[in-house]
């Protein structure tokens, strides 16, 4: 059957595409992610208040927001694949790279459309300063793709093993913390008008990193 | 040239030398050695447990045998688990689809992702094959098991494979569905090989050869 030339692109762009379907069809992950956030900063908001000038407690509050509403989706990446015994499919039709990095776009995608309703809401319901938009959007976008590539990859790892969810938050949330304490740090460092430079390189470096182990795990991975 | 038949013109063989394979909790497939070349059919039996799905999934390049070869050759040159996806069908009873998307949306996806350029045509000549271009636009969820079985036998057949593995094909089947398998093979052996795994007789005798597993298993009929 004649092929298209660059199949590693079409499989990543129709798995991008069915897991999007997938999750607007469900809903199995943006719903519990946007809970998670608006119940969190609502709840924090009416017991602190408005934060103001307090940055340091903003930046750590955003971030930690984000990282525990989007990491429930964000493992659930590979283990639906495993439960509804969908996996044999995706590995007859595509490499295992390919796989992975089309469940990394998604995940990128699924961070984005999160980030873009929780933090204009945090924005409102915390009274943070005005951010410098160049420097937060960038420490935003890498800290976004250092949590989805290594999400992504642990999720991959843990998807066939018992217990897996605990083995998710055992083997991530080491894994994340270097990240999320760039990601906090740059955000401040925005916020105080100090450079985030070494931030974003730092997180820059953190995910070039993860994506480079990825693509020497992932051909190894989901054999019986 | 339909959508499902072989790719003529390429001659597939595959041979095995004492390939086994062991489960780490327990037994899979007991050394076995064969040699099966295209065009042709061949039918693996044995008892519940002997190893037949064991061996149509280290064929197919989803598990590795813990020992022994197998050579998977188009055209006299051996080909990848990589290259696997694109010349080899694959259809076993637990191949499960995505229950929200779709007929229509599974095989597309599938197509879309082995990189077909002719999606809609290669989608649409399979659904008219297995029977279910009526229920194209419906979830896989509101099939029923024999629908799902033929879904499969499409699954396996879209991107017209110089080999087709397919493991119990007529299992969850009407008569017309297995009447179905058994076009399905017939018209595939003329060009390509077929390996499938079932202890149906009307299946078997379709085969050109018969791999009989002896291992493993919870007994063998007389």
């Amino acid at each position: 059957m004649p092929t298209s030339g660059s199949s590693f692109g079409a499989a990543v762009w129709a798995i991008l595409r069915k897991e999007c379907r997938s999750e607007w069809r469900t809903r199995y992950g943006l719903n519990a992610a946007l809970l998670f956030a608006v119940t969190t900063l609502t709840a924090v908001s009416f017991a602190v208040g408005r934060l103001g000038d307090r940055t340091d407690l903003l930046a750590a509050l955003l971030w930690v927001v984000l990282l525990f509403a989007s990491l429930v989706s964000l493992s659930h990446a590979f283990v639906r694949e495993v439960e509804a015994g969908t996996l044999t499919l995706l590995r007859l039709v595509a490499a295992p790279t390919a796989i992975a990095f089309g469940k990394l776009a998604f995940n990128l995608l699924f961070l984005t459309v999160l980030e873009l309703i929780t933090v204009p809401l945090f924005m409102i319901l915390m009274g943070g300063p005005p951010p410098r938009w160049g420097a937060f959007l960038g420490v935003l976008a890498l800290g976004s793709l250092a949590l989805a590539s290594s999400s992504t990859l642990v999720g991959a790892v843990i998807a066939q093993t018992r217990g897996r969810g605990a083995l998710f938050a055992a083997l991530c949330l080491p894994i994340l913390l270097p990240m999320l304490a760039a990601a906090v740090s740059g955000t401040r460092a925005q916020w105080q008008a100090a450079s985030a430079g070494a931030e974003m390189r730092l997180l820059a470096s953190y995910a070039a990193a993860v994506l480079a182990a990825s693509v020497l795990l992932y051909d190894h991975l989901w054999e019986d | 040239m339909s959508a499902v038949a072989a790719v003529p013109g390429l001659a597939a063989t595959l041979d095995a030398e004492g390939l086994h394979h062991r489960y780490r909790l327990g037994r899979g497939l007991e050394p076995v050695s064969f040699s099966l070349s295209a065009p042709g059919a061949a039918a693996v039996t044995g008892a519940n447990g002997s190893g037949k799905s064991t061996l149509l999934r280290i064929v197919a390049g989803l598990l590795r045998p813990t020992g022994g070869t197998c050579r998977l050759a188009i055209d006299g040159a051996a080909i990848t688990v990589g290259q696997c996806r694109e010349r080899v069908g694959f259809a076993s009873p637990d191949l499960s689809f995505y229950d929200e998307l779709s007929v229509e949306e599974n095989l597309k996806f599938a197509a879309e992702a082995r990189g077909l350029r002719d999606v809609l045509r290669s989608v649409g000549e399979t659904l008219d094959l297995i029977g279910l271009g009526s229920r194209a636009p419906e979830r896989v969820a509101t099939l029923s098991s024999g629908m799902k079985q033929r879904l499969r036998l499409g699954f396996a057949l879209l991107h017209q494979p110089a080999v087709l593995l397919l493991d119990e094909p007529g299992s969850h089947l009407d008569e017309p569905g297995r009447t179905l398998v058994r076009t399905t093979i017939e018209r595939h052996r003329r060009s390509g090989l077929v390996v499938f795994a079932t202890n149906d007789e009307q299946e078997w005798r379709l085969a050109d050869q018969r791999i009989e597993l002896r291992g493993g298993g919870l007994g063998h009929p007389a």
